[in-house]
């Protein structure tokens, strides 16, 4: 994985000297909170209810096992004991101190960890497909072009106050594990029929008040001019954008408005009188990024385990968490493991330190010493022998970290909602709780099969509930909290936006409302039908019925 | 009747405002029944730039031996968030923490005065 080389070193140095000279003025009172307001958010500190949050970028979702164990010890140190692990794979300190903060950086970054690009109206930090390096159905590393990306983007001055906020997801896969049409801009690495690796490329997707799923503007953008392209998307956005209205501004809306033509003629037109050299990476500073991502440590290993194949034959939990949480590897002998981090009436995407402990040290010794963060807010083993599976997997089981429920309808979705965010209608948590214990039993959520319950507080969406299978909206109704639900959406290969069910329901409703929902999927589905297949060829009728026969 | 809360500038804890004071439990908070003198006091309290972030009134109402905020959002504030009993000022209990607990309805919208104009 990337190293941050000496000059990445030196700007996180010089980044945290500033910050905690602007901290100290703050305290002192020479500077208002006005003044401070923007400086402490660019440096991912967000004043939420009950205290400030930090929110800790995690590029790509990729991180060592020293980095896994730093922010386990900032956790144990100056938070109580967990983390938040979220929708933008960034982990999420909900009980900082002002006072705390450039400490807390100073810790971050000696391990190149930091807060850069979590907050204001930048190039956010970049997710990217969680099985990169891994995944067989993969043209190239996804994260060597969301690497350079990132050292393109990181305090650009032009792109530094766009419009509003800006988001980019990319995959060289072709599944798309990324949800790359819900972000501002979509990267798909393919190989275009010349043979060289090509770009399609999405712009203005977004959920939030108005969701939209990103239409493709170009199909085969030669990699190689990837930076020069996406700074000739960025500037029409600079240009054109709206700065009047917070509610209009992303770049969604000026795709909308313009059309899907019309954006990308003027992308183009930008692209043509583009020096396309001046902004392009060289292919030596490819290579040189490449490198950093290059397979190493992978043993030669017979394709099939003898010790894993026993082990499934021999205990039956092992067989279920082989069967939900472990997929295949490209490198024979090889699998990743997925760490479910929703453990039925627990906080989804909640760790401890003492967990992140473990995966570090696990990611240490069977991992080849890396960690990845989902986007659904589980982490995953990339690089684990199928012969160490099941060591791994007991080690996991005594942490509370061995739930086979990756996809299942139990593996949900939830933003922190009202218990924390100051944006929030309506609590998420205890909604996303009380469904997963419904659903607790394992012999029943896999009876189900893949099911995407995906629930946010507030109409922003950070839980995705547009995308979700079920979606669940929190809305605030009279003062109560009523919850919105949709059906029918994805974020992946077969995007698509949920359909709304009916009147939101209170919250005492919701689970007895989703369990309707599923025995109504149980009742019509057709062979291996998943619950959203089953949805788009009955529609919403038998379902809507289900859930408001009462009303009639 | 009103209550006036901030968050504390060092930490960010949740403080309510007593007589001039700042204090973490909402039990101990103010009720301020004259509007006018609410206004006073907010005032004062921005001007303490040093202290607090953002201080606000919220409206209050009388339940049995006492008060309670009538928002929803202004009682997980004053108390903690619902899926960690054990964080949050909820995980000292007493009294006022029980009064809080026993209030019901009104999630985010109501209670806090001034809400939109402020954003």
């Amino acid at each position: 994985m990337y190293s941050y080389d000496d000059i990445d070193r030196e700007m996180l140095i010089d980044r945290v000297a500033e910050f905690r000279a602007q901290c100290a003025r703050r305290l002192a009172g020479e500077i208002t909170e006005e003044q401070f307001k923007p400086i402490r958010l660019m440096n991912g500190l967000y004043l939420q209810l009950h205290a400030y949050m930090l929110r800790i970028a995690i590029p790509y979702g990729t991180l060592s096992s020293a980095q896994m164990r730093t922010l386990a010890h900032v956790a144990r140190t100056y938070d109580r004991g967990y983390g938040h692990f979220t929708t933008r794979t960034n982990l999420q300190l909900h009980w900082i101190k002002l006072r705390d903060a450039p400490q807390i950086l100073d810790d971050l970054a000696t391990v190149g960890l930091h807060a850069i690009q979590t907050s204001g109206n930048c190039i956010r930090n970049l997710t990217a497909d969680p099985l990169a390096g891994v995944a067989a159905d993969e043209v190239d590393d996804p994260r060597i072009w969301a690497e350079a990306i990132r050292q393109w983007s990181t305090f650009h001055p032009e792109f530094s106050y766009l419009p509003r906020k800006f988001k980019i997801a990319v995959t060289a896969a072709r599944r798309d594990r990324a949800a790359t049409r819900i972000y501002d801009i979509g990267l798909r690495l393919h190989r275009a029929e010349s043979g060289e690796l090509a770009f399609e490329v999405l712009v203005g997707g977004g959920l939030g008040r108005i969701p939209y799923l990103g239409p493709t503007v170009r199909q085969s953008l030669p990699a190689r001019h990837l930076l020069s392209y996406l700074q000739a998307i960025l500037r029409v956005y600079n240009r054109h954008g709206r700065r009047d209205n917070i509610h209009k501004a992303r770049i969604k809306v000026l795709v909308a408005s313009l059309g899907a033509e019309e954006f990308t003629r003027q992308v183009e037109e930008e692209w043509d009188r583009t020096d396309k050299a001046l902004v392009d990476l060289p292919d030596l500073e490819l290579a040189r990024i490449r490198a950093n991502f290059a397979p190493s440590g992978f043993a030669t290993l017979a394709p099939a385990s003898a010790a894993f194949e026993s082990a499934k034959a021999a205990d039956h939990a092992f067989a279920r968490f082989a069967r939900n949480n472990i997929v295949a590897h490209k490198t024979p002998g090889y699998c990743a493991i997925n760490i479910s981090l929703k453990v039925p009436g627990e906080t989804p995407g909640d760790c401890s330190a003492e967990q992140m402990d473990l995966v570090a040290d696990l990611a240490d010794r069977y991992s080849l010493d890396e960690i990845r963060v989902a986007y659904e807010q589980n982490l995953i083993l990339p690089h684990v022998r199928l012969d160490d599976a099941p060591t791994v997997y007991a080690a996991l089981a005594g942490a509370g970290l061995a739930t086979a429920n990756i996809g299942l309808i139990s593996d949900i979705i939830a933003c922190p909602g009202l218990d924390y965010c100051t944006l929030a209608n309506a609590r998420a948590i205890p909604v996303a709780q009380d469904i997963a214990r419904r659903f607790a039993d394992p012999d029943l959520a896999e009876r189900i099969g893949e099911l995407n319950i995906k629930i946010s507080g507030c109409i922003n969406a950070c839980g995705h509930h547009h995308v979700g299978h079920i979606g669940i909206l929190g809305v605030d109704k009279k003062g109560e909290e009523f919850y919105q639900l949709t059906l029918g959406g994805s974020g992946d290969d077969d995007a698509a936006l949920g359909q709304i069910l009916g009147p939101a329901l209170p919250a005492d409703r919701v689970t007895p409302a989703v369990d309707q929902l599923v025995q109504v999927y149980l009742r019509e589905r057709r062979g291996e039908e998943r619950f959203v297949e089953t949805f788009r060829r009955t529609g919403l009728a038998p379902f809507k019925e289900a859930v408001y026969a009462d009303a009639h | 009747m009103k209550a006036l809360t901030a968050n504390r500038l060092s930490d960010g804890e949740v403080v309510f405002w007593a007589q001039g004071a700042w204090v973490e439990r909402f039990g101990e908070a103010e009720a301020i029944e004259d509007d006018s003198r609410a206004e006073t006091v907010e005032a004062l309290a921005r001007a303490q730039v040093t202290q607090i972030v953002d201080p606000y009134l919220i409206d209050i109402q009388p339940v049995a031996d006492g008060f309670a905020p009538i928002s929803y959002r202004e009682r997980v504030r004053a108390l903690g968030p619902t899926n960690k009993p054990d964080h949050g000022k909820q995980a000292i209990g007493g009294g006022d923490v029980e009064l809080l607990n026993r209030a019901h309805g009104s999630a985010r919208s109501s209670g806090r005065v001034n809400l939109i104009k402020r954003k």
